[in-house]
């Protein structure tokens, strides 16, 4: 059995240092690993950044996130990257990891994502070429992030992402924002390999609980939604077992 | 910005409350009664909370502000799910 702490939208910047630190000094006791679902700033500065370092590096357990929409704003993801690999914390983006845990490997795939909406009432690749470029990057990041997960080799699979995969964990929000939060192409991805657990932020007005239309478990995991520190998962599955059940269409 | 408490008032005060560079907050609810405009939802911090409802009362004088915006908790979990 592996324990996965996950929490995503934790929006970090000088006010915010401390306030996780409490619950996250506690990590080892409850997970053997922390996922961070994207949003780890407010505006994707190096100095915000810094603040995450100093909030979720060395922690007692691994550390692996992905970026959010927020730590794009300041058009310095590569440098922010840096900071947050300086201390310890792999930032995934189209990549995958494997950590093993008790003699169970676990494989995490990442990718922030993107928006476009969800089956039959989503943007097309079709018209002006704004939109045409926005579906683009979609497809593009989903196409990835499937190749990463149908690639990795391991007895769990994870999929991490920022954006939604499907519109079950977005209920609370407007519907008229669901193009600009998921998109049903990343849960096209996740059902596409024999994934356990699909882990995501950004709808913070959402709920926690949803699953893809292959049945993968999709749990949101934004701070508004979960209010506290960080949720646990505990997953014990392989992923021999689980692939038996997986209906999800290879693309 | 306008002073009337419209749609337009609305919009405008959403933009500069996701697009105000020190703030960055796309979480807070506008509710338009009919002698205030009330704030709500959750925010990492005090500090944002009051940096909000200072911008919006600076946005908007002549509109009279509630400001009911609260803190997310950051305590440990008390349970784990299981999905085995």
């Amino acid at each position: 059995m592996i324990r996965v702490a996950a929490v995503g939208d934790v929006h970090v910047d000088a006010d915010v240092v401390g306030r996780y630190r409490p619950a996250l000094d506690q990590l080892g006791d409850c997970a053997d690993v922390l996922l961070l679902a994207g949003d780890l700033t407010r505006h994707g500065t190096v100095a915000e950044a810094k603040c995450v370092a100093t909030e979720f590096g060395g922690l007692p357990v691994p550390v692996v996130a992905v970026l959010g929409n927020h730590d794009y704003h300041a058009d310095q993801p590569d440098e922010v990257t840096t900071v947050l690999e300086e201390a310890g914390i792999t930032v995934l983006e189209g990549a995958g990891t494997v950590l093993t845990f008790h003699g169970i490997r676990l494989g995490i795939a990442g990718a922030k994502g993107f928006g476009g909406g969800f089956a039959g009432r989503c943007a097309s690749d079709f018209g002006e070429p704004e939109m045409k470029a926005f579906i683009r990057t979609t497809c593009r990041v989903a196409d990835r992030l499937g190749e990463t997960l149908r690639a990795l080799e391991c007895d769990v699979l994870v999929a991490l992402t920022h954006y939604a995969p499907c519109p079950d964990t977005l209920a609370g929000e407007p519907l008229e924002i669901y193009p600009f939060l998921g998109s049903y192409l990343l849960g096209q991805a996740i059902d596409s390999a024999p994934t356990a657990l699909a882990v995501h932020g950004h709808a913070h007005a959402g709920s926690e609980r949803g699953t893809t239309p292959g049945g993968v478990r999709v749990r949101n995991v934004a701070h508004p939604v979960i209010k506290q520190a960080y949720s646990v998962f505990h997953l014990g599955e392989t992923l021999e077992a689980q692939s038996l059940t997986a209906s999800g269409s290879a693309r | 910005m306008s002073a009337t408490l419209d749609e337009y008032t609305e919009a405008a005060v959403q933009r500069l409350l996701t697009e105000h560079p020190h703030l960055g907050e796309q979480g807070i609810t506008l509710t338009r009664r009919e002698h205030c405009l009330v704030l709500s939802g959750e925010v990492e911090s005090p500090e944002r909370r009051d940096e909000i409802a200072r911008l919006v009362t600076e946005a908007l004088p002549d509109v009279e502000v509630c400001c009911d915006i609260g803190i997310i908790r950051a305590g440990m979990p008390t349970e784990h799910e299981e999905l085995a």
